[in-house]
């Protein structure tokens, strides 16, 4: 069920360590169990998408890798190490953007409070927020409140913030779900041409079968009560991905049946 | 005593343990520096003086004096009140009107009125509800026309669509939306009397609670003073505590949980 | 009706209301005692602040209950913080101080008197005193009361504990601290009003008790006004901080 990804092959003969590895994770709520003998692995610098019905511990499996949650049984490992706790080196971007961001602090002020945590020099700092700004779309926007923004706007912020920690992991957990069609389309390909500019690895979660093989380079399906692991499916598309073409291509159109058949019966 | 029983007191325990063990600590620190002050007392002579105003009905008397004086002035004051925040309220022309009169008339202090009520009717209840029929009358005022103004529009739209005239939208809709916030300024306002009362009494009436406390404490008869005081932060909880469940009662099925 | 038609209708509204007040003390409906005319009121306030006291006593109140205000917010602020960040100290000590919540302000200055004696340098710490209650339980409760999610952005982030006191901690305990001082300073108002009554210390507390023991109405009736425009010049000072100190929660959307 896991398996490297083939394109990534080895050239020394060390092995390349995943970047996300699951060895078996287990994890109970008290008496009710959420994910059960979960195991699979990213590889470096891959896009991993997520998917499943409500339930199946997608978000579950997101506060696993930050090491803001622990599991009963089993191993959850970053770059090879176990986690012990939340790193500079993983960053997280929710859903809920309203409240992940510092109302009391404009745009410039939220990225800079990662800059400020990793350290960043103060006069290092003006360049490199004026620069994420830019590459996410808000330049001229950097002295606004976040309460003064739009939602796309405010999630183009915290992934900016994200960013700015410099992570080797990039998290995301359902970014787009509390935005417009619209909106989601642009920033679609925005994060795709972000994370594979930083060369983070991506795990992403979504609900939306054709977000997931739109963006993803795999997609894992999950089963639901308890959480497993059903499938996972090798994106074979060419990128960079077009929302038009892309979205056209015979082989995107088979794996949307291959991911619907598996979520009618796991729902 | 059930496992419900006990996690209710658990729960509790910080309430009441806090303020006996500190309570506790007092009296001992106080007996062993033999501390003299007329500002100090014991809290077990705290605790007999409250026994002893309780027994010989004293503190009954001085409460129904303050509470009288509320009984006076809430009514006509916060009637008014209500009655021109309704209006407020409904008309936003009124609203514009009157707002430059209430800016100017608002900020007074009801303590400023004090002496003026001294004036006028000299001491006794007659002034101190008067004082607080003025310190009653602007949170009322303000508190239900911002009930009214607060009512959902979309309600509003739904009444029209319905043919309502703008009577019934009022009777019909409006109000009965508006009732759990009036409720609530209802509360604040009774809240505002009480204070108000016990200010008055403290500055100048010589009757009720207040009246009780600052003469206890200038003839130098402090544990007096902190009995009544703590009589008053009992009748003060009692008071808020029993509004709020009054409010669950009325309201809290049909229009959700309230505000503290 | 267009706003500015309104506005001066107001305008309007207030002045027939002089009128009305002049209308009812000339026709002698009302004895002059109990309500002197406008004229003679505006009169007695002019003379009072050119060529009497009326300023220095206002202005004798008004710092009695700044200085007292400061001195309470620096107390309740502090005190609050420490409480508030500490989650043990908030869960023994804020049952108790929601007892004492009910307490009027007031009901603080027989205590400070009591303890403190009547010294003239007194009545600024009984003042700060009774002040401090209504700014520590808002302030307790804003440094206490931080989104989750916020919370796990800061874990995220590697934010220590001190850092995340002053990053996340303050500006979020912001707004409920300004609310807390906006209370405690009505409540410097009241106490330093009552406290000069009761004290007859220089101020016009004492002044306008002073004026109603001696029936003079017009002096009575300036001292009032005064007291309205000290009132209405702490809300302008609260509006200045909370913008000042808020400026997200003020911005235009």
């Amino acid at each position: 069920m896991s398996h490297i990804n083939a394109r990534l092959a080895p050239v020394a003969k060390a092995r390349i360590e995943p970047a996300i590895a699951f060895d078996a994770v287990r994890l109970d709520f008290g008496a009710k169990r959420i994910v059960d003998g979960l195991s699979f692995s990213v590889a470096p610098g891959e896009f991993a998408c997520v998917v499943g019905p409500s339930g199946c511990g997608k978000t579950t499996l997101l506060r696993l890798v930050t090491g803001l949650l622990a599991p009963s049984q089993g191993e959850v490992r970053r770059l090879g190490v176990p986690v012990a706790g939340p790193s500079r080196d993983v960053a997280i971007v929710f859903q809920d953007y309203g409240r992940a961001l510092l109302p009391w602090r404009t745009a410039t002020g939220n990225i800079a409070l990662a800059l400020e945590a990793i350290g960043t020099p103060r006069r290092e700092r003006a360049e490199r927020i004026a620069a994420l700004l830019d590459k996410v779309g808000l330049s001229g926007h950097g002295d606004k409140y976040p309460a003064q923004l739009s939602g796309g706007m405010q999630q183009r912020v915290q992934i900016a913030r994200c960013l700015a920690q410099g992570p080797r992991i990039l998290l995301m957990d359902e970014p787009f779900g509390a935005l417009d069609a619209l909106t989601r389309q642009v920033l679609q390909d925005e994060i795709a041409g972000l994370v594979r500019e930083s060369g983070a690895t991506a795990l992403f979660v979504t609900h939306d079968l054709d977000e997931a093989i739109y963006l993803g380079d795999r997609v894992f399906a999950l089963e639901a009560n308890p959480g497993r692991l059903a499938e996972v499916i090798d994106v074979g598309l060419p990128r960079p991905r077009d929302q038009l073409q892309t979205r056209e291509h015979p082989e995107f159109l088979r794996l949307r049946h291959v991911l619907f058949n598996h979520v009618q019966k796991t729902h | 005593m059930s496992r419900r029983h006990i996690d209710l007191l658990l729960s509790v325990l910080p309430a009441w343990l806090v303020p006996l063990g500190l309570l506790g600590g007092i009296e001992i620190a106080m007996r062993i520096t033999a501390i003299q002050s007329d500002g100090l007392a014991l809290p077990s002579q705290v605790a007999a003086a409250l026994l002893a105003a309780i027994a010989d009905g004293e503190i009954f008397l001085r409460t129904a004096e303050t509470i009288g004086a509320i009984a006076v002035g809430v009514p006509i004051g916060g009637i008014l009140g209500l009655l021109l925040g309704v209006w407020l309220g409904l008309s936003p022309r009124a609203a514009q009107l009157a707002s430059l009169p209430v800016e100017l008339f608002r900020p007074i202090p009801p303590v400023a009125i004090i002496p003026l009520m001294m004036l006028i009717y000299g001491l006794g209840i007659r002034m101190e509800a008067a004082i607080i029929a003025f310190a009653c009358f602007w949170p009322m005022l303000l508190l239900t026309r911002d009930a009214v103004l607060g009512v959902e529009p979309r309600l509003i739209e739904v009444a029209r669509m319905l043919g309502l005239s703008r009577r019934k939208q009022i009777t019909k809709i409006a109000f009965p939306a508006a009732i759990p916030r009036i409720f609530t300024a209802v509360r604040l306002t009774l809240g505002i009397a009480l204070i108000v009362a016990v200010t008055t009494e403290i500055a100048a009436n010589p009757i009720g609670l207040g009246y009780a406390i600052i003469s206890a404490g200038l003839s130098l008869r402090p544990e007096v003073m902190y009995a009544f005081l703590i009589w008053l932060a009992i009748l003060g909880w009692l008071l808020n505590a029993g509004l709020i469940a009054l409010h669950h009662r009325l309201f809290g099925a049909a229009y959700g949980e309230v505000a503290a | 009706m267009t706003d500015l038609s309104l506005r001066a209708g107001s305008v309007l509204v207030t002045l027939s209301i002089l009128l009305l007040w002049q209308g009812t003390t000339t026709t002698g409906l009302v004895q002059p005692i109990f309500l002197p005319s406008p004229s003679s009121t505006f009169v007695n306030l002019w003379h009072g602040l050119t060529r009497g006291d009326l300023l220095a006593l206002t202005l004798s109140t008004m710092e009695r209950m700044i200085y007292g205000w400061m001195l309470a917010s620096l107390g309740g602020i502090l005190l609050g913080a420490l409480i508030g960040l500490s989650p043990r100290a908030r869960y023994w000590l804020t049952p108790t101080l929601e007892l004492l919540r009910p307490l009027p302000a007031s009901t603080l200055l027989p205590v400070g008197i009591a303890l403190f004696g009547l010294k003239p340098g007194m009545l600024l710490g009984i003042i700060a005193f009774g002040a401090i209650w209504p700014v520590l339980l808002p302030t307790i409760h804003g440094f206490s009361a931080i989104d989750p999610r916020l919370r796990e952005v800061a874990r995220t982030l590697g934010i220590g504990p001190f850092a995340f006191a002053v990053k996340f901690g303050l500006p979020n305990a912001l707004p409920d601290v300004i609310a807390g001082m906006r209370l405690s300073l009505t409540a410097c108002l009241i106490i330093t009003v009552v406290g000069e009554m009761i004290t007859a210390q220089e101020g016009l507390g004492a002044t306008i008790i002073m004026a109603a023991r001696s029936f003079r109405s017009t002096d009575l009736y300036a001292g009032i006004i005064l007291l309205g425009v000290v009132g209405a010049i702490n809300n302008t000072l609260l509006g200045f901080i909370e913008r000042a100190l808020t400026p997200w929660r003020t911005a235009p959307s």
